[in-house]
């Protein structure tokens, strides 16, 4: 029988070893790095959602709507929103506006915040306080509810704001605990369906009767599912009044 | 081997180990972090908070592949075993790239909200009935909580202290920790994912820590042939070789290392009282079995440990039966004298009647 190399730790390798090892380690290294190219260059596109710190602070007025959670309808834009927009609101963190928007329901306000935008889901970050929402001047149209009737749709809730660009992915089951957190603290959930209703692929999803999102959807947000319900149009915003016993997860 | 603890007993060996772990893992995460954003094609870029906790939990996961591999690597082959010499560092390592990937994801998707990170992590996603949307971080917490106690005990103070059989079942939690990671992973990312390539390259590192488990498991069961009898036949008298050993499984499950030193056969228990490491995988050297994780060494005729060290284990009796030589499965006290045997000539072979030479 030959000698056999021996490895014992405080000696120095074994010059046959040592040949062995240095492969060994060459190898490790390299498939370390290897691995680390191929996991990192296989992450999904996380979508075309995103503060849009480049358009600068949004200042405009319009008509608060309770739906219930906060919608703005503008009465008065900018360049860059026009009058008859309608978009969510919400606050800075996982955190609505309900507490600040609520005194204004049904009134004329002017809005203050940064803008969240992916494809034709807008949505703004008002600033704190008072800067951010305030009562304005002036009569209040009336905002009449346009109903579209009753609707099977397939799809995803997510949250509003990762999902318009706060966070990059912001939707899939990966991110479910995160939109549920959300969710809890008063952030507009959306609907994304599969398929264009009536032209929009984004609705702001509620419970029966004005009501907000039931918790027992929340065990659905993030999954693919199919449910019926209600859509009716506020503004140019679909909302839809999901029926929790209709929700059926689908593959 | 050491009288006395000491935090870390350096020697050149260990740096080198050490070095070659910290290279390989700064290069993932180097590349992963900042070599792939470049590759990728996307309008918006993953934010990088998202990105860091992907980086360092994909390398955690490829850390803890590794880790598992060495061990069946090395029984299936002896040249592995310096990989087994400081994997405890290597251990260490992960659970801090796992502790640094928990950070990332705590202090993003569980920030900015009125609730504690803590307490939101724990209550946000309570779908616990249903696979897809499965709240998986609880897989991860348990992981990790797993990888921080091994850490924690990687110290031969735990050692010492817990006893080497208890410390080596606490640290079978490493199993439990991948199994864990596995879930983790499967039912998280890997359910959103729609590029394939971490899916395949996840079953590869994990199918080959099974493939390999079970290659050295089954070695293993073939080289133990079933010994009946009050003696447990070790090996022919010409199979043994000078300075080394051969191991023989007991009934018991225990194995014992029969080795030849001088001409001579002794027999002690195969597991080292540091770490249970494979005496019989090592080699004598300066007339002592030396162990090959972390050149414990032994006197092989009565189990003893050089003065001043005060380790012990067990010896057993052999003796030798026409070409076969046996060991009695009783164990003797640790340090206990036996007798070493002497090793008859093989026999030489006989040539066929009518062949020439």
């Amino acid at each position: 029988m030959s000698e056999k190399p021996f490895f014992v730790g405080y000696l120095p390798a074994p010059g046959p070893l040592r040949t062995f090892l240095l492969t060994a380690c060459i190898l490790l290294i390299s498939g370390l790095a290897g691995a680390g190219f191929l996991m990192g260059a296989a992450q999904d596109d996380p979508g075309p959602g995103a503060f849009r710190f480049d358009y600068g602070r949004q200042t405009v007025t319009g008509v608060v709507e309770m739906t219930p959670y906060p919608v703005i309808h503008v009465t008065e834009g900018n360049d860059r929103i026009k009058p008859g927009d309608s978009f969510m609101m919400t606050a800075g963190g996982k955190s609505g506006v309900d507490g600040r928007a609520m005194p204004l329901n049904g009134q004329l306000a002017q809005v203050s915040g940064i803008v969240l935008e992916r494809g034709d889901l807008y949505m703004m970050q008002l600033r704190g306080g008072r800067n951010g929402i305030q009562a304005a001047e002036g009569d209040a149209p009336d905002i009449t509810p346009e109903p579209q009737g009753r609707w099977k749709l397939a799809g995803e809730i997510c949250d509003g704001k990762c999902l318009a660009g706060a966070m990059r992915p912001g939707r899939g089951l990966a991110h479910k605990a995160c939109a549920n957190l959300c969710l809890l603290g008063d952030v507009p959930p959306i609907f994304v369906s599969t398929q264009p209703v009536l032209g929009e692929e984004f609705l702001l999803v509620v419970g029966p009767d004005g009501t907000r999102l039931p918790r027992e959807a929340y065990d659905h947000v993030a999954q693919f599912i199919t449910a019926e319900g209600e859509i009716t149009k506020h503004g140019d915003l679909l909302i839809w009044e999901i029926d929790v016993d209709t929700i059926e997860v689908t593959e | 081997m050491s009288v006395k603890y000491i935090p870390v007993q350096w020697n050149p060996n260990k740096w080198v180990y050490d070095a070659v772990m910290l290279a390989g893992v700064a290069a993932f995460l180097w590349v992963f972090l900042y070599l792939t954003p470049g590759a990728l094609s996307h309008e918006w870029p993953i934010n990088p908070q998202i990105h860091n906790a992907r980086a360092f939990g994909a390398c955690a996961f490829v850390m803890l592949t590794v880790i598992l591999c060495i061990g069946p690597a090395a029984r299936l082959d002896k040249r592995f075993l310096p990989l087994l010499y400081n994997r405890r560092h290597f251990g260490v390592m992960t659970a801090f790239v796992a502790l640094t990937h928990a950070g990332y994801i705590l202090n993003w998707y569980f920030a900015f909200s009125s609730s504690d990170k803590y307490v939101g992590l724990l209550y946000a996603n309570s779908s616990f009935g249903q696979i897809a949307g499965f709240p998986f971080e609880i897989f991860g917490i348990f992981a990790l909580v797993c990888l921080l106690i091994l850490a924690a005990t990687s110290h031969d103070f735990w050692l010492k202290f817990l006893t080497p059989p208890v410390w080596k079942r606490l640290h079978y939690l490493i199993y439990a920790a991948y199994f864990s990671v596995a879930a983790h992973v499967s039912l998280g990312i890997l359910q959103d994912q729609q590029n394939h390539v971490f899916t395949v390259l996840f079953l590869l590192g994990a199918g080959a820590v099974i493939v390999l488990h079970l290659a050295a498991w089954m070695q293993e069961r073939s080289e133990a042939a079933a010994k009946d009898g009050a003696w447990a036949e070790v090996a022919h008298v010409g199979d043994f070789q000078e300075g080394y050993a051969k191991i023989a499984k007991l009934a018991t499950g225990d194995r014992v290392a029969v080795y030849l030193m001088e001409g001579k056969l002794s027999a002690i228990s195969n597991a080292c009282a540091h770490q249970n490491g494979p005496l019989g995988e090592g080699k004598i050297i300066d007339c002592l079995v030396t162990c090959p994780w972390h050149g414990f060494q032994y006197d092989v005729r009565n189990g003893r440990s050089p003065a001043p060290f005060t380790e012990k284990v067990p010896t057993y009796r052999i003796r030798v039966m026409g070409d076969m030589v046996e060991v009695h499965p009783d164990a003797n006290p640790p340090g206990t004298y036996v007798e070493p045997v002497a090793l008859p000539e093989p026999e030489p072979d006989l040539p066929e009647e009518g062949a020439t030479t």
